[in-house]
C-alpha cells in the first residue's frame, strides 16, 4: 500500500517542536556515542579548515620567503595531520553509521513490542501496510536524522564557522566580502531544493503509477488478449511515460542547474576578492598564500550551505515519519490487564453472556443484550449469515475483545479479573484460513506449547491425523512450510493448525470451520482431530460442515446480533424454521461436492452427514 | 525536447544480443549525438575549470610577483566570473542532453516492455511469475535508467577530468605532471576493492532486511494466532533475533565504509604531499613559478578526488549491465502476432465450429487434449463438463488462438483456424469467467473495456440492465463512475461476473465462452446470474464450462472430457439414458434429495 503524498504532507508541520524533544531523546540512552560523534566531527572540520590554513602558511613563510627548512618543518605537520585527520574521520564515521543502526534497532524493538500488546481492535482499524511502513522505512529515516542528519548539521556548522573565523583573521575586508555571499546562495539554495524536491515527489508518484500499470497489465494479460485490448492499453501507458519524462527530464535540469548558479556566485566572490586582491596586493595588505586559502575557505563553503537546504527538507519528512511512529508507540490496548488481575490457573468452568452488548468502531451494535449460559464441556456450533455476529462471540469468548456492556464470566468470575495471559494461554483456537509462520513444520507445532518434545509433537499430529503426511516429506517434520507455509496445501496447513491447538491442550477450544473444500479423505481427517480436541473440552465452533454441527450439543442461530433459533440439530429442524432452510440447503451443497463422480471414488466416499 | 516518433518507435528487438555492451550501445539509437553532446559538453566545462586555474596562476604572477600588469584588475574579476559561467552553462547543457538521453531511453524501453509483455503468449505467462516480471520491469529498468544517467556519463567525466588536468599538468611542468599521478593506480584499485566488498555486505544486509520484513509481516498478519496462543514474549524474541542481526550486518557495513574513506584519503593525501614537496622546491629554485605551483595544486586536486568514485562507479556499472541481461531476457521472448493470417472474411462470422481429431500438448508426450471431434451449427450451445485438469479450459482457449493446437484441425464456417488472424478471432470471441478480472478504474470504463469504440452512456446502461447489475451499480457512490478494487468499491463474485457479462454484450461476439465452473453459494444471485447469462447466449455459439448439471441440461450437445478426451456426447436425454458419468451426476441429485428426506424424517 503506497503511501498517500498528499496525506503525508499535512502530517509535517503539527507538533514539530514537542516531536523533536521526542526524537532527540531517542538518542538518551547512547550520549556516550553522540557526544564522541560530536567531538569528533567538530575536530575533524576544525583540522579541514587548519589544513587551508597551513597551506597559507606553506606558501608564505615556507615557498616565497625561500626558506626550505621552515617548509619541511610545516610540510611534515600537514603529514602529521592527514594520518590524524584519517582516525579521526574513520571514528566519527564509523560512531555515526553504528549510532544510526542502533537507533533504528531501538525503534524497530519498540514498535515491535508494543504491537505485540495492542489489541485487536487495532488492528483491524489499522492495514497491516500501514504499519509495515513505519516499522521499516519510517524508523530509516528516523534514525537516518538521528544520525546521518545531526552529523550533516554539525558538520555544516562548524565548517562554515571555521572557515569564516580563519578569513576574519586572515583579512576581515575580504572575509566580508565573501559573507555577502552567504545569504544569497543559501536563498538561491533553498528555492533550488524546494522545487527539485517538489519535481522528484511528481516522479514517484507517476512511477508508482506506472508500476500499478504493469502490475495491473500482467495479471490481467489474459483479459487484455481476450478483449485486443492491446493497442489502446500500449497508448494509455506511452502517455503515462509521457507524463513521467516530462517529470522526471524537468527534474533532472533543475538539478543540474542547482550546482552551476552555486558555483556562478562563488565565482562573483573569487572574482571579487581577485580585484580586491590584487589591488591590495600592490600595498601589501595581501599574501600570495591568502588569496590561495580565500579562494579555498569559499570553495568548500559552498558545499556546507547549499547541502543545508537539503538537510532541513530531509529533516521535515523525517519529523513526519517520527510523528507516525509515535502515534503507534502510544496507542493505547484496548484490551489489557486490569490491576490486581489474577491467574486463577484454570479456566474450566461454566461460561456465562450476561446482557452483553457490543459494537466495533462505528458503534453499530453487533450484539445486542446477548445472553448465553455454556456448561462446561459442551460444544457450541454457531452458524448464520455473514457479518450475523458469529465471530464477535467468538472473539468475545477468547477475550481479543471485551463486551461494551455486560459481563462474561468463567466458572462464576467476571473475566475481566484474570490475566489475558491465563486466559489467553488455556485457549486453543484454529482459524478458517490457518496462518503457518516460515520455518519448519515442526516449529510451527510447538508454537502450540513452547516446551512440548519431539516426542509429544509427534503425538499431537498422530491424533491429529497429520502425521502421515508429515514423514512423507523429504525432510519430515523439519520440512520447511515456506513463507506463511506456501509450501503446504489448504488441507495440510489445515492439519497442522489443527495439531498445533492440540499440543497446547487448552481447557477451552475454538474453531471457525474453514469454508474451503479440501479433498475427502483430509477432510474426514480434519473431523476426527476436531473430535478429539473437543471431548471433553468446553468448544465454540463457527461451523459449516453438517457433521460438526450434527455433533453439537447445542445449535445457535446467530442473525442480526440475537439468537434467532437454540437448540439441538432434531429439535431445530423439526422447528421448520431458519436452521431448516440453512440446513437443507448445505445438505445439497455438500452432497454435491461428495457426490462428484469427477473427484474420483464416487460411490466408495462415505456420506460425513452420518 | 520533444522526441521523433520515429526514435520513440525504434524495435528494441535488436538490442537483446548476446554482447551486453553492444546491446546497450544500439540501446541508445536515435540519442547518441544527444550523448555525444553530453560529453563533450563536459570536456568545455572541464576546460573551463582548468583554465580558471591558469588564469589564477597568470593573476598571481602579475600582481603578486614583480613582473607587469599587461591586463586591467577587472578584466581578471570578469575573466574568473566568465569562466565558471562557461563552466556552469555547459555543466548544465551537459546534464540536460544526459537526462534526455537517459529518460529517454528509459521512456522508450517502458513503452516497448509494456506492449511486449501484453504480446508475448498465453504459455509464458502461464511460467513466469508476475512478480518477476513487475520486478524486471520496474527496478531493472531504473537500473539501466541510471547506468546511462549517472554511471556511464560518470566514468566519461572522470576521465575527461583526467585527461585534460593532466596535459594540463604536463604543460605548466612535464615532471609535475608524472609526480601527480603515481597515487592513481592505487586509488581506483582500492575503490574498486572496496566497493565490491561492500555491495557484498550490502547484499548481506539486504538479505537479513527481508528476512526481517518477512518476520514481521507473519507476525502482523498471523497476529490473532499470537494472540490466542499467547505467544507474544516468543515474538518479541523471535524478533529481536532477527532485529539484533541486521543491526550486526548494518555495523559490519559500517565499518566497512567508515575504513574505505580514511584510507583513500591518506593516498590522496599522500599524492598532494608529493606534489606540495616536489612543486614548493621547485619554486624555491626558480623552476617554476608561485602561480604555476598554485595551478598546480588546484588542478592535481581534480585528478585525484575524483578517482575515488571511479571504482565505486565501476562497480555499479556492472550490476547496470547485470540488469539490462535481465531486461534482454524479456525482449528476446517471440511475440505472438496478432494479425498474422488470412484477410477477414467478407460476410460475418456465422459461427459454424468443427473439430477433427484436435489435439494440444505443451510438451511433446504429454497430451492435454487428444483426439477432439465435434461439430456444432452456428447459434447452438456445446457443453464441456469434466473435473479439473480434464482439459475444458485448454479446449476452449484454442478457439481465441491463445493455444495453437498441435494436431488435427478446427474449422470456423469451413476455413481452418489458422487462417484467421488472431485479432480477428478475438474479436469476434466473449468470454465470461467464473470470477473474472476487472481493472482499477470505473465501473464505466470496466463495461466499455475493449469495445475498441465510444459507447454512449445510454447503451451501457441497457447492457447493465441486461446483465442485471445495473441497480447494483447506482447504489455505489460514484454510480458508474465509481471506482473498482483497491481504492474503490469491492465487488462479489457474482457482481464481477454480471460485469463481465454486461461487457461481452457491448461487445457483441458471435461465439461465447462461460465458465460456470464452480458453483455459487449465494442462491439468489445464482438466478439473476443465469438470466443474464441466457440473453447473452441467445443466437451466440456458446462453449459452456460446466461442473454441474443444472446449468447444462439445454445445451445443443454436451461433451464430458476425462484426462483430455471426450468420453460421452450427446443432449441431456441420451446421456441420462446411457451408463456413464453423466447418468451418475444426474442421479445424485435425486439421491441428494431422498437422503435429505430420510433425515428429517429421522429428526421428526
Amino acid at each position: 500500500m503506497p503511501p498517500d503524498y498528499t496525506e503525508e504532507e499535512e502530517f509535517e508541520a503539527k507538533y514539530t517542536g514537542k516531536t523533536f524533544r521526542r526524537i532527540v531523546g531517542l538518542l538518551r540512552p547512547h550520549w556516550k556515542m553522540v557526544l564522541s560523534f560530536l567531538a569528533l566531527i567538530a575536530v575533524v572540520s576544525g583540522i579541514d579548515a587548519l589544513f587551508t590554513y597551513l597551506s597559507k602558511l606553506i606558501i608564505d613563510r615556507g615557498i616565497m620567503a625561500g626558506d626550505t627548512s621552515e617548509l619541511y618543518r610545516l610540510l611534515s605537520y600537514y603529514g602529521g595531520m592527514i594520518v590524524l585527520q584519517a582516525i579521526f574521520v574513520f571514528g566519527f564515521i564509523y560512531a555515526v553509521g553504528v549510532l544510526g543502526e542502533r537507533v533504528r534497532y531501538d525503534l524497530r524493538q519498540k514498535m515491535f513490542n508494543h504491537l505485540q500488546d495492542l489489541s485487536l481492535s487495532y488492528y483491524s482499524r489499522t492495514p497491516v501496510g500501514w504499519i509495515m511502513a513505519r516499522v521499516t522505512s519510517d524508523s530509516d529515516r528516523v534514525s537516518d536524522l538521528v544520525s546521518w542528519g545531526i552529523l550533516d548539521l554539525v558538520w555544516a556548522t562548524t565548517n562554515i564557522l571555521t572557515s569564516v573565523g580563519f578569513m576574519f583573521y586572515i583579512n576581515w575586508r575580504l572575509a566580508l566580502i565573501v559573507m555577502l555571499m552567504v545569504p544569497i546562495v543559501t536563498f538561491v539554495a533553498i528555492e533550488f531544493r524546494r522545487r527539485i524536491l517538489k519535481q522528484f515527489r511528481v516522479v514517484r508518484k507517476i512511477n508508482s503509477k506506472i508500476t500499478g500499470s504493469y502490475n495491473e497489465n500482467i495479471t490481467g494479460v489474459r483479459v487484455v488478449k481476450a478483449l485486443v485490448r492491446e493497442e489502446e492499453n500500449a497508448k494509455e501507458f506511452a502517455e503515462l511515460t509521457g507524463d513521467m519524462y516530462k517529470a522526471a527530464y524537468r527534474a533532472a535540469w533543475l538539478s543540474a542547474l542547482f550546482l552551476p548558479s552555486v558555483q556562478l556566485i562563488a565565482a562573483v566572490a573569487l572574482g571579487t576578492i581577485a580585484w580586491y586582491g590584487g589591488w591590495q596586493a600592490g600595498l601589501g595588505g595581501v599574501t600570495v598564500g591568502g588569496i590561495q586559502a580565500f579562494i579555498s575557505y569559499v570553495t568548500f563553503m559552498m558545499w556546507p550551505i547549499q547541502d543545508a537546504a537539503r538537510i532541513f527538507a530531509e529533516m521535515q519528512h523525517a519529523i513526519a515519519s517520527a510523528e507516525r511512529i509515535f502515534s503507534l508507540t502510544d496507542a493505547v490496548p484496548e484490551v489489557a490487564d486490569r490491576e490486581n488481575a489474577i491467574d486463577p490457573g484454570t479456566i474450566q468452568g461454566d461460561i456465562e453472556f450476561e446482557h452483553v452488548t457490543f459494537y466495533y468502531e462505528d458503534n453499530i451494535p453487533v450484539l445486542k443484550d446477548f445472553n448465553l449460559k455454556v456448561k462446561r464441556g459442551e460444544t457450541i456450533a454457531l452458524v448464520g449469515p455473514t457479518g450475523g455476529g458469529k465471530s464477535t462471540i467468538v472473539n468475545l469468548a477468547c477475550r481479543f475483545y471485551e463486551p461494551k456492556e455486560g459481563v462474561i464470566r468463567i466458572g462464576g468470575t467476571d473475566y475481566t479479573q484474570f490475566t489475558l495471559h491465563a486466559i489467553q494461554s488455556r485457549i486453543g483456537v484454529v482459524l478458517q484460513t490457518p496462518h503457518l509462520f516460515s520455518g519448519s513444520v515442526r516449529e510451527n507445532i510447538r508454537y502450540g506449547r513452547l516446551d512440548a518434545t519431539d516426542a509429544e509433537i509427534e503425538e499431537a499430529a498422530k491424533l491429529a491425523g497429520a502425521h502421515d503426511f508429515i514423514i512423507k516429506f523429504d525432510k519430515g517434520y523439519d520440512e520447511p512450510v515456506g513463507e506463511g507455509g506456501n509450501n503446504l496445501s489448504v488441507g495440510q496447513k489445515q492439519l497442522i493448525s489443527l495439531t498445533r491447538a492440540i499440543l497446547a491442550r487448552p481447557e477451552i477450544f475454538v474453531m471457525d470451520e474453514a469454508t474451503s473444500s479440501v479433498d475427502t479423505l483430509t477432510e474426514a481427517l480434519i473431523q476426527r482431530g476436531m473430535e478429539r480436541l473437543m471431548q471433553g473440552r468446553t468448544s465454540f465452533v463457527i461451523a459449516h460442515r453438517l457433521s460438526t454441527i450434527k455433533r453439537a450439543s447445542r445449535i445457535l442461530v446467530i442473525e442480526d446480533g440475537q439468537i434467532a433459533e437454540m437448540g439441538t440439530h432434531q429439535e431445530l429442524l423439526r422447528l421448520r424454521g431458519k436452521y431448516y432452510t440453512l440446513y437443507t440447503r448445505q445438505f445439497r451443497h455438500q452432497m454435491e461436492e461428495v457426490l462428484d463422480p469427477f473427484a474420483g471414488a464416487a460411490e466408495s466416499a462415505p456420506v460425513p452427514a452420518d | 525536447m520533444s522526441i521523433s516518433a520515429s526514435v520513440l518507435n525504434f524495435d528494441l528487438k535488436k538490442t537483446a544480443v548476446s554482447n551486453r555492451l553492444k546491446g546497450l550501445w544500439r540501446m541508445m539509437s536515435g540519442f547518441r549525438w544527444h550523448y555525444l553532446g553530453a560529453t563533450l559538453s563536459l570536456g568545455v566545462a572541464a576546460l573551463a575549470k582548468t583554465s580558471t586555474y591558469l588564469l589564477l596562476s597568470y593573476f598571481v604572477d602579475h600582481y603578486f610577483g614583480n613582473g607587469t600588469r599587461p591586463v586591467a584588475l577587472p578584466l581578471i574579476a570578469l575573466g574568473f566570473v566568465g569562466l565558471a559561467m562557461v563552466e556552469g552553462g555547459f555543466s548544465f547543457l551537459s546534464g540536460r542532453l544526459t537526462a534526455q538521453t537517459a529518460e529517454g531511453i528509459t521512456r522508450r524501453l517502458r513503452n516497448y516492455l509494456f506492449d511486449h509483455i501484453q504480446h508475448l503468449t498465453y504459455t509464458y505467462h502461464d511460467k513466469t511469475q508476475t512478480g518477476e516480471l513487475i520486478q524486471r520491469c520496474t527496478s531493472d529498468v531504473d537500473a539501466v535508467r541510471r547506468f546511462f544517467a549517472d554511471q556511464a556519463i560518470g566514468v566519461g567525466r572522470i576521465i575527461l577530468l583526467f585527461t585534460i588536468n593532466f596535459v594540463a599538468i604536463l604543460n605548466l611542468h612535464p615532471r609535475l605532471g608524472l609526480v601527480s599521478i603515481i597515487a592513481v593506480p592505487f586509488v581506483v584499485v582500492t575503490s574498486a576493492f572496496f566497493f565490491r566488498r561492500v555491495s557484498k555486505a550490502y547484499q548481506a544486509f539486504q538479505e537479513q532486511d527481508a528476512i526481517l520484513t518477512t518476520t514481521l509481516q507473519e507476525n502482523l498478519s498471523g497476529v490473532r494466532v499470537v494472540k490466542a496462543f499467547a505467544r507474544q514474549a516468543f515474538e518479541k524474541e523471535k524478533f529481536e533475533r532477527e532485529n539484533w542481526e541486521k543491526f550486526l550486518r548494518g555495523k559490519k557495513l559500517t565499518r566497512m565504509h567508515s575504513l574505505f574513506w580514511p584510507a583513500s584519503d591518506i593516498l590522496c593525501g599522500a599524492q598532494l604531499m608529493v606534489g606540495y614537496i616536489v612543486g614548493a622546491l621547485m619554486v624555491i629554485h626558480g623552476e617554476i613559478t608561485i602561480g604555476t605551483f598554485l595551478a598546480y595544486l588546484g588542478l592535481v586536486g581534480w585528478i585525484i578526488w575524483p578517482m575515488r568514485n571511479l571504482g565505486r562507479l565501476i562497480v555499479q556499472t556492472s550490476t547496470g549491465m547485470v540488469s539490462f541481461g535481465r531486461v534482454s531476457d524479456i525482449i528476446k521472448q517471440e511475440r505472438e502476432p496478432l494479425d498474422e493470417g488470412e484477410t477477414l472474411p467478407a460476410a460475418d462470422l456465422r459461427g459454424e465450429l468443427t473439430f477433427e481429431n484436435v489435439g494440444f500438448h505443451y510438451e511433446e508426450g504429454s497430451p492435454v487434449l487428444q483426439e477432439i471431434s465435434f461439430h456444432c451449427r452456428p447459434g447452438q450451445a456445446v457443453a464441456l463438463l469434466g473435473s479439473t485438469g480434464s482439459g475444458k479450459t485448454t479446449l476452449v482457449n484454442l478457439l481465441p488462438r491463445f493455444y495453437e493446437y498441435t494436431s488435427g484441425r478446427i474449422l470456423l464456417d469451413g476455413v481452418e483456424l489458422k487462417r484467421y488472424s488472431r485479432r480477428y478471432l478475438r474479436q469476434q470471441i466473449g468470454i465470461v469467467e467464473q470470477e473474472p478480472f476487472l481493472f482499477s478504474r470505473t465501473i464505466k470504463e470496466n463495461i466499455t473495456y475493449g469495445v475498441g469504440r465510444d459507447v454512449p452512456q445510454a447503451e451501457i446502461e441497457a447492457a447493465a440492465k441486461a446483465a442485471a447489475i445495473h441497480d447494483v451499480i447506482l447504489a455505489f457512490p460514484d454510480g458508474y463512475d465509481t471506482l473498482v478494487g483497491e481504492k474503490g468499491v469491492t465487488l462479489s463474485g457474482g457482481q464481477k461476473q454480471r460485469v463481465a457479462i454486461a461487457r461481452t454484450l457491448l461487445k457483441n461476439p458471435r461465439i461465447l465462452i462461460l465458465d460456470d465452473s464452480t458453483s455459487s453459494v449465494d442462491t439468489e444471485t445464482e438466478a439473476e446470474i443465469r438470466d443474464a447469462l441466457d440473453t447473452l447466449m441467445r443466437n451466440r455459439t456458446t462453449f459452456i464450462i460446466a461442473h454441474r448439471i443444472q446449468s447444462i441440461m439445454n445445451a445443443d450437445l454436451i461433451l464430458v472430457l476425462d484426462k483430455g478426451r471426450v468420453v460421452q456426447r450427446g443432449v441431456h436425454e441420451e446421456l441420462v439414458a446411457q451408463d456413464g458419468i453423466y447418468r451418475q451426476i444426474y442421479e445424485i441429485q435425486t439421491r441428494i434429495e431422498a437422503e435429505l428426506e430420510k433425515e428429517i424424517t429421522n429428526a421428526s
